[in-house]
């Protein structure tokens, strides 16, 4: 989230789309109501299906599965010619005005660029028009053919009303009623918040439906003021922690590329100079030559020109008193990825069905249930050597060798059936403690790094996952203890100093090191601004940077306040006194927009809303929240997006920002039941395709099938069809049908379905339902079913896996798996 | 690290209204005699976060402990009216943490919850069932795998496409899935020994 | 004293089912696990011996507004005139002086009277211990100072307690505002019922779209029960329990009465 969940009663309209906040983030809507009750704000809702959150909505308007893009392109259109944008906003904080190559282009459903065979875009025509000086060059009029704001008038004239309605279904009144009433928010004196979570992002344009909300609200001026912005409700209870520890394959903690085996990355100066934009084009060749340069500032970095000192303090963190300049700090320590390789979910688990993995860690997860493809994920697991499996219990990965693992509903040659004595992988499970018989801190959507106590001990032998993962790594360390091998050395040389004088785990330990220290003294480091690429400081995660603090001879993990007084004068429910959040204990994210561009004016009607404004007594930016600008940049000086280079709000985005296109496009899903009439490709043309044999086509497959959660259960299940009390509220696997669909199959309320795909095949009680409408797409009337994803084998509730019959094929650019649309059949058990 | 534990200022985390018995704002007198008594009365509630959704709703939890302290059994858990995010308020899943660890069954007694797993266990290749090991074996053989197959599989020079050499330091045959349900210290150590090994295959539930 | 009493405003409820659990935890109530009929309500709608309250989900077709879903809490309304209190042989029914019916399971012998009386079919068997069990408002919270399991966990304020008189005048202002933004029937609901209930609902529409009864009433035979039977023979009870006669037609009665109840979901 940019902004954060008691945020949400400060909004005038929220557009929840690809989430059912009310079932899956319950208490979104305790803010919401409020936002109605006090401020009139309106709630609507757009989704497939009439959920729980649309009960609660002003507005409810039905699309089908993978067309949002279609959606929000036609508002951005319909804001553009109905002059609804913030103008004052789009021209200050947004690339609006700046021109672009006069090389950059779209025709036929492809952006410039494009490599067909490989599947992917020569990305250097995305790119700016740049001034003698290496500056952007802009047009405050927006009038120039070339600027950003008339290419996306341009690139939006096809998504007229009637056409947009054509493929999402939605009925034309009910898309007008949602563009009139979102688009109102772009008056100065008003506010809208996007809610969205994996309605949005599990398609294989998932990441440019974000960038299309991105675009709506920095075209409405929605960014970085209190009751709007683009909000992820993030769907684990620390997932956003887990990301920010870089627990995936592209980062490393603190959202610092992950090296590669490039020429590009093969020391220290070489990757520094690759990961600090703007930075190839200066000439440096030492460290200390570059901390010159970065002193003095250079164009075109923005904030991420400190990047050498989050890696030099990185590697400290990790390789203590070996990781000095002599060595590059231990930088040749670091893994080196394939720079050619896909290392992401589905990847993993092709190169696991190849044979190409031996061990597996299973941390609290369950790709039986939850992975794409599930069938084929189960038999990838039967060719690992070994396989370790942390959890609370024996969910259904830790037990896919076991014969309920194999059953299926029919019998289908193309399904593997395996039985426990064809099965070599040796399986170790180790039973966790559960979240209150242990401690630590946990990040929820909104960046609050809350701390968790002791409750209760642990049951029997089970143990936090970090007593697991300190002796692991003290055992493993003490097996390579004699090597003098160098390639050894990342381990022998690792700083793994976590016991206290008891022997025991201090979890204090971890967090001083994850948070940052001073080398020399061990205090921790006020803030990353502190931090130093000389190897001065340590800090496992620079984003954490300041959440432990030293005051009056105590060390305060901030984690831990507990302070719940609202700070802000206006009662915004910042609450900054309570827990931490990151960066700084920022809690709204471009909070510089809160205020005109001249930094003292609030805008229009909206004095209630400043989060921060300029002082010029003081020479520095005060209010209720931390600054996200530099905090003594004079108001023209004072970027709003500073992460990026060119410091605005990019309504185009520039280069390798994206991996298909600097606007979103329509594309279908990877399975269609139609043909894309608003360009010429069907599917994303950066998308990779794992497996083309498993298309299913809508002379087979002519239903579309979505996947999603309901409150009572959470994810796969594990945490909740464990228990009782939610196994009662939810006890069986549904498959949600219209009355439509269901008069047409002969089928029965409350009987069995079995529904199937090119993966696979399964059991689920029919939920005959109102709430499912078929689409009027083309003039032609298209079926969509639901089905829950929480459900296996194993617990007090249990049913098929709707993941075995979802396919192999992500988003081009997170390679996030298409749970939310593909095809299907469905009939009578 | 030069900081000893006695320099962190010790929270604890119980803070006024979670305490509290003020919901009201008044005691009444008991009317009726059969009312039992409160079971949670003089019983410090300790504050955790909801393990389900992101929201981070704030839950407290009760337990029953004997004159030392020593944990007995669970008594209640529900949401913390502190916490500014839910105020006390708490969903079917976030209402349903006692089942996490305790249950009641079929004949209302309290027990632990049986799907809850109590020892590590262990499945040999190719046999049907699990064998309960104790923890010192299992660390020892784990430790023991990802050694073999590390050093099998591992790579630490390659040459690149300007004929150069560089160091690489990984193995692609070691994977590791998961973690989003950990505490961030958890996820720290776990990228942090990952990362040591040379994993790459190192994927959350992020991605999916 | 005053009523102390919830107030539940289904135009809040978003159906999580938060009350439904806390109130098993709070009350120790175990798990009754039934399978999935097509609905999400999966007790029919109604309690059980281990179950205090239930959310029911209502969908249907509005030919102007479309399709609803219409969410309501369930559950022992605690009427200031019990009809369960009324035919208990046993005297296991009172009244707390702040307005909650209150049942002792000490003194219940689970004859099941007081189901049948119920205008709502609320008080239940509890097979597991030969008796009856129903919501008590959390009398053991309440007389501490705290609010009722239910109301304390609902996420989005939807439930609330307090002093009775001040719910009704926020019910009115809630159903004033939902009359002028799109409810025009919105209406209260246990202000009047039954002479006045001790649960308070602001619903969106008419009280049956919800499946409440719009005049609920006390069934005739009670009257004659409780004025004439139970004063003079109500000591024989227990020896008629014994002989079974009178719990062969209960358990007839609410086999029946069951059977309407869990006709779930919508065909």
């Amino acid at each position: 989230m940019t902004n954060h969940i008691v945020d949400l009663k400060n909004t005038d309209c929220a557009l929840i789309m690809g989430s059912n906040a009310a079932e899956n983030h319950p208490i979104s809507m305790r803010w919401l109501l409020r936002a109605r009750e006090q401020r009139n704000a309106k709630i609507i809702h757009v989704d497939p299906r009439y959920t729980r959150t649309s009960a609660r909505a002003d507005i409810y308007a039905p699309l089908r599965s993978g067309t949002d893009i279609a959606f929000l392109g036609g508002m951005i259109k319909y804001i553009i010619d109905n002059e609804k944008y913030h103008k004052d906003y789009v021209l200050a904080y947004t690339n609006a005005s700046f021109l672009v190559k006069d090389e950059y282009g779209f025709e036929d459903g492809l952006f410039s660029g494009y490599d067909p065979e490989k599947r992917s875009y020569d990305v250097s025509s995305w790119d700016y028009q740049y001034d003698e000086n290496g500056l952007p060059i802009k047009d405050p009029t927006l009038q120039h053919p070339r600027c950003v704001f008339q290419l996306l008038k341009q690139h939006y004239e096809r998504y007229d009303i009637d056409t947009v309605c054509q493929i999402t279904g939605t009925p034309k009144k009910k898309y007008l009623e949602v563009l009139e009433a979102f688009s109102a928010t772009g008056a100065p004196d008003k506010t809208g918040t996007i809610m969205y979570a994996m309605g949005i992002t599990q398609h294989t344009v998932g990441s440019q439906n974000v960038r299309a909300f991105a675009i709506v609200q920095l075209l409405l001026g929605n960014m970085g003021r209190p009751g709007g912005g683009v909000n992820a409700l993030r769907g684990e209870n620390n997932v956003q922690g887990a990301t920010d520890m870089a627990l995936l394959f592209h980062i490393i903690p603190g959202y610092i590329d992950s090296p590669t085996n490039g020429a590009d990355n093969k020391d220290l100066l070489a990757y520094i100079r690759k990961a600090t934009p703007g930075a190839a084009k200066l000439q440096f060749n030492s460290l200390e030559e570059f901390r010159q340069l970065v002193a003095a500032g250079f164009p075109n970095s923005g904030f991420k020109i400190n990047t050498s000192k989050w890696m030099v303090s990185l590697l400290k963190a990790w390789w203590g008193d070996a990781a000095n300049a002599e060595n590059d700090f231990a930088y040749h320590y670091m893994p080196k990825r394939d720079a050619n390789k896909n290392y992401s979910h589905i990847a993993l688990f092709e190169a696991m069905h190849r044979g190409e993995i031996d061990g597996l860690f299973v941390n609290g997860t369950n790709p039986v249930v939850g992975g794409p493809n599930a069938n084929k994920e189960q038999e990838a697991l039967s060719k690992l050597k070994w396989m370790v499996s942390i959890d609370l219990w024996l969910n259904e990965t830790a037990d896919f060798w076991t014969y309920p693992a194999w059953q299926r509903p029919v019998e289908n040659e193309n399904v593997p059936k395996l039985a426990a004595n064809d099965i070599q992988t040796e399986v170790f499970f180790l039973p966790a403690a559960a979240v209150y018989e242990k401690e630590g801190t946990a990040s929820q959507t909104g960046r609050w790094v809350q701390y968790r106590w002791q409750g209760a001990d642990p049951v029997g032998e089970s143990k936090a996952d970090l007593w697991i993962y300190n002796e692991l790594g003290k055992r493993i360390k003490s097996l390579y203890a004699g090597s003098s091998k160098p390639e050894d050395e990342p381990i022998t040389q690792l700083a793994w100093n976590y016991d206290d004088e008891h022997g025991h785990d201090d979890i204090m330990k971890v967090a001083a090191e994850l948070c940052g220290f001073n080398v020399a003294d061990g205090l921790p480091v006020e803030g990353f601004a502190n931090l130093k690429d000389d190897g001065s400081t340590a800090c496992g995660c620079w984003v954490y940077c300041g959440a432990m603090t030293y005051k009056d001879g105590k060390v305060i993990y901030k984690p831990q306040l507990r302070d719940n007084k609202d700070n802000s004068k206006e009662g915004l429910g910042l609450f900054s006194n309570w827990a931490w959040a990151w960066p700084v204990n920022r809690r709204i994210v471009y909070n510089r927009c809160s205020i005109s561009p001249d930094g003292v004016t609030p805008w229009p009607g909206d004095e209630k809303r400043v989060l921060i404004r300029w002082d010029e007594a003081a020479g520095s930016w005060v209010g209720d929240d931390v600054c996200d600008t530099g905090k003594t940049s004079p108001p023209e000086k004072a970027m709003p997006f500073i992460m990026r280079p060119e410091g605005m709000g990019c309504i185009f985005a520039t280069k390798t920002s994206m991996k298909d296109g600097p606007f979103p496009e329509h594309y279908e899903p990877w399975e269609s039941p139609t043909a894309n009439t608003m360009n010429k490709q069907n599917l994303n043309p950066a998308t990779k395709v794992w497996e083309p044999d498993k298309q299913g086509t809508p002379d087979k497959y002519p239903i579309i099938a979505t996947t999603y959660r309901v409150v009572e259960h959470w994810q796969t299940g594990a945490l909740t069809r464990n228990l009782p009390w939610l196994a009662e509220l939810m006890p069986d696997m549904m498959v949600e049908i219209s009355e439509e669909l269901a008069r047409e199959k002969g089928i029965k309320n409350g009987r069995k379905v079995i529904v199937s795909t090119t993966r696979g095949d399964i059991e689920a009680v029919a939920c005959v339902t109102k709430r499912f409408k078929p689409f009027n797409i083309h003039g032609k009337q298209i079926h969509e079913i639901g089905l829950l994803w929480h459900y296996g084998f194993k617990g007090f509730a249990t049913g098929d896996p709707a993941n075995r019959l979802t396919p192999h094929v992500g988003c081009a650019n997170t390679m996030i798996p298409e749970y939310k649309a593909f095809l299907c059949d469905v009939r009578r058990a | 690290m030069k900081v000893t534990r006695r320099q962190f200022l010790k929270v604890t985390g119980a803070t006024a209204a979670s305490f509290a018995l003020v919901d009201l704002g008044f005691n009444l007198q008991a009317t009726a005699s059969a009312v039992k008594e409160l079971r949670i009365k003089n019983v410090t509630p300790v504050p955790t976060v909801c393990p389900y959704c992101a929201s981070g709703c704030g839950l407290v939890v009760y337990s029953e402990r004997d004159a030392e302290g020593k944990f007995i059994r669970l008594l209640s858990v529900h949401g913390d009216p502190d916490n500014p995010i839910n105020q006390g308020g708490a969903c079917s899943k976030g209402a349903a943490m006692f089942n996490l660890r305790e249950i009641y069954d079929e004949h209302g007694e309290q027990i632990v919850n049986p799907k809850r797993v109590q020892k590590p266990l262990y499945r040999a290749p190719g046999t049907d069932k699990w064998l309960e090991k104790d923890w010192d074996w299992m660390l020892d053989q784990i430790a023991q795998r990802v050694k073999e197959t590390r050093d099998k599989s591992f790579i630490h020079k390659e040459t690149i496409a300007d004929g150069s050499e560089i160091i690489v330091n990984r193995t692609e045959r070691i994977a590791s899935i998961g973690g989003s349900g950990l505490d961030n210290e958890e996820c720290y150590l776990l990228s942090k020994l990952m990362r040591a090994l040379g994993v790459v295959y190192l994927e959350t539930q992020a991605r999916i | 004293m005053a009523n102390l009493t919830n107030l539940y405003d289904v135009s809040k409820c978003t159906a999580c089912r938060g009350c439904m659990v806390a109130c098993k935890d709070w009350n120790q109530l175990p798990a009754v696990i039934e399978p999935f009929k097509g609905n999400y309500d999966t007790h029919g709608g109604d309690t059980n011996g281990d179950t205090f309250t239930v959310v029911r989900f209502i969908e249907g077709e509005d030919p102007v507004d479309g399709v609803f879903w219409n969410f309501l809490k369930y559950q022992c309304m605690h009427c200031f005139y019990p009809a369960c209190m009324k035919v208990c042989p046993q005297g296991a029914y009172s009244k707390t002086e702040w307005g909650a019916t209150f049942h002792d399971p000490e003194k219940c012998i689970g004859c099941q009277y007081c189901t049948y009386a119920c205008p709502f079919m609320i008080p239940k068997y509890r097979k597991r211990e030969d008796k009856i069990s129903k919501c008590t408002l959390c009398v053991d919270r309440v007389e501490e100072g705290l609010t009722p399991a239910c109301a304390r966990t609902c996420p989005t304020g939807a439930l609330k307690f307090g002093d009775r008189e001040e719910l009704l005048a926020e019910a009115e202002e809630r159903v004033k505002f939902l009359q002028a933004n799109g409810f025009p029937r919105a209406t209260i609901y246990g202000r009047v019922e039954l002479g006045g209930l001790n649960k308070l609902y602001v619903l969106t529409d008419s009280p049956d779209k919800f499946g409440l009864p719009v005049d609920p009433k006390v069934p005739g035979q009670i009257s004659f029960w409780q004025n004439w039977v139970q004063p003079y023979f109500g000591w024989l009870i227990p020896v008629a329990l014994a002989g079974s006669a009178v719990s062969f037609v209960t358990t007839r009665i609410l086999a029946n009465k069951n059977g309407d109840h869990t006709e779930g979901g919508h065909e």
